[in-house]
């Protein structure tokens, strides 16, 4: 008993209490800031060297929805004119709104509908379908349940079952033998449901999108609500982004 | 054995493979597993419109040597004489050539398919395994599983509560990593090795940098060697840290489960000062490192990490003595040596069962080779075990971290690195937080990727779990499962 008690004075207060101004380190790759009228004339460097074909010239752009984040194009740029700040707000509410260009400024996704907000503005349960997923962006989802990010204070948690879910959060690049399971699962959850997209794998097919054993006819057939982009995201992005969806400040 | 001998990171070249006869070929892998070498490799590694030419890859951890010999298959003679059923490790690898080649292990007691169920290995489409007669059932579980996890499907034949057979069903993560390596730039290759297995960026990078490095005959900096063991620890304690406070969760002792995850937060944020991510992306890449560690870095992480060693000891002598906690670990889960050797058990669940494997210490690469970290081995093969052994591992991990960071050699984090061998291979093993990762790569005439296989420690392990669940309490499958915590993508590639 009084051991337990030790362990518990141990733990302190490790809670991030304020979701949207907390400090990440220094190498955190969050939002990149682009400055195209640094471009030197034909030069192509950042597009040669990103692994997803994240990034579009004239003007330039980065598509964070197929960004890993490695940051290469950052590294290779001779005018440092891609630079990958801190900001980890960056869920979005449509594919578009993933494309980053000079213009952007800051990322927040659109307000949930009234109804989605009133079914689940106090009380979201998720279920979680890892289809491919490498258990990175798992880990990070696992995350948003300890004690420093404790998601469960804002009523968004995961369930086990489907049929107690309010919608799914899809990682990975839906490999051929997901397809299945993953209609079945998002059948199972009573409507309305929503539906997030955690990751570059599950937005865009991210590193493994020209493979063979990929089947994503799924997102063809329904509607997306959020994407999270990152490899993977951080917790905080995924909070953040919930809150301002719901409109929980 | 006739073989061809070669230490772990040693190019060779393709043509010292001795390609054999099939008679010889199957002697000379039995003569191998005789002396106690285990298999880390079987696959095709050519394949024309008439033939295969296949490539078993031994390992002798007593002689720290690998062994390759290698057999021509066509598509008339494509069968074998199975070595599975005297030598068990070879169960699973016989499997996965069979699904990939089409080459049968002939009386292979249990030929199954690896990642493609729906594939005709032999001659009918299998079917698992069930047990018949009264108040005997079966329970299904997955893909989906109740928790954030990655999907897979075991199917249970029990009696009561008794689980007599556990069957495992995998690849429904199957990405196709394996082809999708050979023709992609060097920098979309870095990216596939980070997300092998997402949790085991560290230890597949550092397998897939050593092993281009040892092709190209490209040496790196001391200086990049221990930054990178550095990370490779870091990503151990982490984990250890995450299975041990999923082992606490699923005994019901949340004090445990909160503190080692609020600790395993500050490991990974520390992994993130090296390189931005919390998880190690972006850090090992062929050549060296994409980001060196600033002093401010480096005195931060010593921080986060002295509070760890503290904090962790106390946690670990608190739970480790809780009778709560110990009544469910003792004796539950128990995979004993011999089970373990035979199936060719890799990583602390090995070591837990009293098998001395490391490739650490046995094939030492990078840092490693300057400063060993001790083989620490337990004997009862249980849950406890497998539990304790990582708590231990931590430690030692923490210890050698410092003793890094006291004096870390200065120098460049990157060097260009040189033209490929052609015609060339290499096997380059690590030590992940699991156990041995092992990439076994090949190059064309070109110097272009013509094969590379990939080994995570779950490959063997999985078979471990089935057998840790023989005779016990169906209940008790999440604890078992959370104490050898493997991989999904990293079996299913
Ligand atoms: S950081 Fe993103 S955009 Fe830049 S090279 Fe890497 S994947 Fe491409």
């Amino acid at each position: 008993m009084i051991e337990s008690i030790q362990l518990r004075v141990l733990q302190g207060d490790p809670i991030v209490h304020d979701i949207h101004h907390a400090s990440l380190p220094p190498l955190f790759r969050g939002k990149p800031e682009l400055h195209s009228d640094q471009c030197p004339d034909g030069c192509n460097e950042c597009q040669k060297v990103c692994p997803t074909n994240a990034i579009q010239l004239h003007p330039l752009s980065i598509d964070m929805g197929l960004c890993v984040f490695c940051p290469l194009c950052e590294q290779q740029c001779p005018e440092k004119a891609i630079h990958f700040t801190n900001e980890y707000h960056l869920a979005c509410s449509s594919r578009e709104q993933l494309v980053v260009s000079d213009a952007t400024k800051n990322i927040s996704p659109e307000l949930a509908s009234e109804k989605i907000r009133k079914y689940f503005g106090k009380s979201l349960k998720l279920r979680q379908i890892s289809a491919g997923g490498c258990n990175g962006c798992e880990l990070e989802l696992n995350a948003l349940s300890n004690v420093n990010f404790d998601m469960g204070r804002f009523g968004i948690e995961f369930v086990a079952s489907p049929r107690h879910a309010d919608g799914i959060v899809i990682t990975g690049p839906l490999p051929k033998a997901m397809a299945e399971a993953t209609y079945l699962c998002y059948d199972a959850i009573p409507s309305p449901k929503i539906n997030i997209l955690f990751g570059a794998c599950a937005i865009s097919g991210g590193i493994f999108k020209d493979s063979p054993e990929l089947n994503r006819e799924f997102l063809n057939n329904y509607p997306v609500d959020l994407f999270i982009p990152g490899c993977p995201p951080h917790p905080l992005t995924f909070i953040a982004g919930m809150l301002d969806w719901l409109d929980k400040k | 054995m006739i073989s061809l001998t070669v230490q772990n990171h040693q190019p060779f070249a393709i043509k010292n493979i001795p390609i054999l006869t099939l008679q010889e070929f199957e002697g000379s892998v039995r003569e191998g597993m005789l002396t106690h070498a285990r298999m880390i490799g079987l696959f095709g590694l050519e394949k024309t419109q008439t033939e295969t030419t296949v490539i078993a890859v031994l390992s002798n951890p007593s002689t720290s040597s690998l062994h390759l010999v290698g057999t021509v298959f066509t598509a008339i003679n494509n069968r074998y004489n199975s070595f599975a059923g005297v030598h068990q490790q070879t169960h699973y690898f016989e499997c996965e050539l069979a699904e990939n080649h089409h080459i049968i292990p002939e009386g292979h007691p249990w030929l199954r398919p690896v990642r493609k169920q729906t594939v005709v290995l032999d001659k009918q489409p299998y079917s698992m395994y069930r047990m018949e007669g009264e108040e005997v059932h079966e329970v299904a579980v997955g893909p989906i599983h109740a928790g954030v996890i990655e999907p897979g499907h075991f199917r249970f034949q029990c009696h009561g509560e008794l689980v007599y057979h556990l069957e495992i069903n995998l690849g429904y993560q199957h990405r196709g990593i394996e082809q999708l390596l050979l023709n992609t730039s060097a920098a979309q290759q870095n990216i596939l090795c980070e997300s092998i297995t997402g949790d085991t960026t560290v230890g597949h990078t550092m397998a897939h940098a050593l092993a281009v490095e040892a092709i190209s005959r490209t040496t790196v900096s001391l200086r990049t060697q221990t930054l990178r063991s550095i990370a490779e620890e870091l990503e151990r304690i982490a984990m250890h840290l995450a299975g041990l406070g999923g082992i606490a969760n699923d005994v019901g002792y949340a004090i445990g489960a909160a503190s080692y995850g609020r600790l395993r937060t500050l490991v990974i944020n520390s992994s993130a000062l090296l390189c931005g991510s919390r998880f190690g992306r972006g850090f090992i890449v062929p050549g060296g490192l994409r980001f060196d560690a600033t002093t401010e870095a480096i005195e931060l992480l010593q921080k986060n990490l002295s509070l760890v060693q503290k904090d962790v000891s106390t946690i670990n002598s608190v739970m480790f003595d809780a009778s709560s906690v110990l009544a469910r670990l003792d004796h539950t889960g128990t995979v004993s040596g011999e089970w373990a050797k035979s199936i060719g058990m890799v990583g602390p669940a090995a070591r837990a069962s009293g098998i001395e494997l490391d490739t650490r210490s046995q094939f030492p690469y990078g840092a490693y080779r300057y400063s060993p970290l001790p083989l620490i081995t337990l004997s009862t093969g249980d849950v406890f075990a497998r539990a304790r052994i990582r708590s231990l591992e931590i430690d030692e991990s923490i210890r050698f971290i410092f003793e890094q960071f006291e004096n870390l050699p200065s120098g460049s984090i990157f060097n260009e690195l040189q033209p490929r061998a052609k015609e060339s291979g290499v096997i380059s093993m690590v030590e992940g937080w699991r156990g041995e990762i092992a990439h076994c790569v090949f190059t064309d005439s070109q110097g272009s990727w013509k094969r590379y296989k990939i080994k995570d420690p779950s490959f063997h392990n999985w078979y471990g779990l089935a057998l840790a669940l023989r005779s016990e309490a169906i209940s008790d499958f999440p604890l078992c499962n959370k104490s050898f915590d493997l991989s999904y993508s990293g079996h299913d590639l």
